[in-house]
């Protein structure tokens, strides 16, 4: 047997037992691990195998965090793996917008559903532009780009829904609930299960996130395809414009400037002068200008200048 | 230009432009100190006219040639002594000695320990480079114990002195320390002394790249500045009875603090009683 009939045939089994794959994705403190729990249960008591595994502990808000759900009919034992290969989600589901976007790979080209919340979590490291006033390095695919790419595709901004029904919380309910459109459960078993979960007295407003959400889904809109997003973060360079006065005739070629500029810009020219190497990446810290024992460098910045806290 | 500040510190507005570029080593330490002082001086916005500079004699008696104000460069050890008596004839002019650890703690230790105890209204600021540069690198009060110097072949035995604690037990106004690495802080620093009305003693951690960085193997110039901060511990106070030498971490910031008459004041206002005396008996 050749390794593509080996394939083949696998292919045939995974279709045949009618395996479903939901990955579940986010950041830390979203709430991904209680709605795969949610589900997981809910396959169990509906008589199905599953298997789940995630990746947790990221306490700290900003963490990535995900998890895997496979189920499907206990009498084929189809559920091998506990993880879904690449393009084989049949859902995915993000409830922060870039990790919707980082995880695509991982759903169906031809029947995958994508549901996303537009919620933008902008982790430190996206800050690495010191620029004053500079826009972070965020993901620039916009929620109307990634919706047309799919077969299926529902991004809302669950953040503001949950916060407008009276708890910001309930934004992972609220997706939940776009889920149990994509899924063929009945409502009164998904409601039961969710009730199992969530924190005492927040029943009623989770009951009511969950049917926010699931009626999101069939609710006309002008193009379900392409809501209202958050616009995405442009990343050119902001009108920052910074100019450095170097006094040729006063360096005395140390190297403190070029050894201690935190954007490396600086070097020395086949003379031993300083000179600015890399224009664009000099964000004006003033480093230069203070630690130059020849003044030779002088710091000019053209647009306002945020105080120094020093 | 649409600057936001509106009198942004531009350092050549001090300096004495036909003098530049000056004539310290690379990567010496004290033209950062230089800036350090004259940006305090400008925020401060006092008046060139008004300010006098007397310094001593070493790398640091010439850093005072540089600044466009009145300036004095007088013999070793005594810029204390000179700028007591500017301070008491010219009681409104804004007196700024510099000096170095040499000419401040061994020619004229004499002259500053009287100076801290007078407490009249000078600051001053020893530029604290470990060495006498100038002369060719031999050991000073500030170098540090087994530090090779010319004089100093085997490594320096003598203890450091700590120049602070000296000062503060010599009853000094206002004691503080801070490192060139942390320009700003050190402006600061300067500003506070400046506005302080009394001897406001600051020590200035600065580099002597050339002698003593390159006989002690210390790196090259910015290797030099970045050790001040492996140094420095910003906590800005300790039990100066603990150790009557230089700790092996720096601690800077203001480091003490004397209140006190300033003299200037108690002196003139003896001298009016004086006169007031003579003129009624006569
Ligand atoms: S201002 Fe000077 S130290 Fe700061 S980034 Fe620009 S060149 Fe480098
Ligand atoms: S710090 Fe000043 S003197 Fe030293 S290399 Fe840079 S510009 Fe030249």
């Amino acid at each position: 047997m050749s390794i593509e009939t080996i394939a083949a045939e696998a292919d045939a089994v995974t279709a045949d037992a009618l395996t479903r794959n939901v990955l579940i994705v986010g950041v830390g403190g979203q709430g991904v691990i209680m709605i795969s729990k949610v589900l997981a249960l809910l396959c169990q008591t509906q008589g199905l195998q599953v298997k789940q595994s995630e990746v947790h502990g990221m306490a700290k808000r900003g963490g990535v965090v995900f998890s895997h759900v496979r189920f499907g009919a206990k009498a084929g034992d189809p559920v091998w793996s506990p993880t879904i290969p690449m393009g084989e989600a049949d859902v995915l589901i993000a409830m922060e917008w870039a990790e919707g976007v980082r995880w695509l790979p991982f759903l169906r080209a031809d029947t995958g559903v994508f549901i996303a919340d537009t919620q933008q979590v902008i982790p430190p490291f996206a800050c690495r532009n010191r620029d004053f006033f500079a826009e972070p390095a965020y993901a620039t695919e916009t929620p109307s780009e990634i919706v047309g790419q799919v077969s299926d595709g529902f991004a809302l901004d669950a953040g503001r829904m949950a916060e407008e029904l009276g708890n910001a919380r309930a934004a992972n309910t609220i997706l939940l609930g776009t889920l149990s459109a994509s899924l063929d459960f009945p409502l009164d078993d998904w409601l039961s299960v969710l009730n199992q979960f969530v924190p005492k007295g927040t029943e009623e407003i989770n009951r009511r996130a969950f049917l926010l959400g699931r009626d999101w889904v069939e609710t006309p809109r002008e193009n379900p395809a392409m809501p209202a997003p958050t616009p995405a973060l442009p990343i050119a360079r902001p009108g920052i414009d910074v100019r450095l006065e170097i006094t040729r005739s006063w360096c005395k070629s140390c190297d403190i400037c070029v050894k201690l500029c935190p954007e490396r810009c600086l070097d020395l020219d086949d003379q031993q002068i300083v000179r600015l190497k890399d224009p664009d990446a000099c964000t004006g810290c003033r480093i230069c200008e203070w630690l130059c024992p020849d003044f030779a460098i002088a710091v000019h910045h053209e647009t306002p200048e945020r105080p120094h806290s020093a | 230009m649409n600057e936001i500040t509106p009198d942004k510190f531009e350092i050549r507005d001090y300096l004495r432009l036909d003098l530049m570029p000056h004539f310290m080593c690379p990567g010496c330490g004290h033209g950062i100190a230089l800036r350090a002082l004259l940006w305090a001086v400008h925020e401060l916005g006092i008046d060139k006219d008004n300010l006098a500079i007397v310094s001593g004699i070493g790398c640091s008696g010439r850093v005072g040639a540089y600044i466009d104000a009145n300036t004095y460069h007088v013999t070793h050890g005594r810029p204390l002594a000179f700028a007591t008596g500017l301070k008491l004839a010219r009681p409104d002019l804004k007196v700024i000695v510099i000096t170095g650890d040499g000419d401040c703690l061994a020619i004229g230790g004499n002259h500053l320990i009287h100076a801290c105890r007078r407490n009249l209204d000078i600051t001053c600021l020893m530029l604290n480079n470990e060495v006498y540069g100038m002369t060719g690198g031999q050991v000073s009060p500030t170098t540090a114990e087994t530090r090779l110097t010319t004089t100093t072949p085997a490594g320096n035995s003598e203890p450091a002195f700590d120049a602070c604690k000296l000062a503060e037990a010599a009853g000094a106004g206002l004691v503080g320390r801070e490192v060139t690495m942390q320009t700003p802080a050190l402006r600061n620093l300067i500003k506070e002394g400046l506005a302080y009305e009394g001897f406001s003693f600051l020590e200035v951690m600065s580099d002597c790249t050339e002698i003593y960085g390159r006989k002690n193997d210390l790196g090259d110039s910015a290797e030099m500045v970045l050790a001040q901060k492996s140094d420095m511990r910003p906590e800005a106070y300790t039990n100066s009875a603990e150790q009557p030498f230089r700790p092996n971490r720096l601690v800077t910031g203001i480091l003490a603090r004397n209140d006190r008459p300033e003299y200037g004041d108690t002196y003139r206002r003896q001298a009016a009683a004086l006169c007031g005396e003579g003129d009624d008996a006569a």
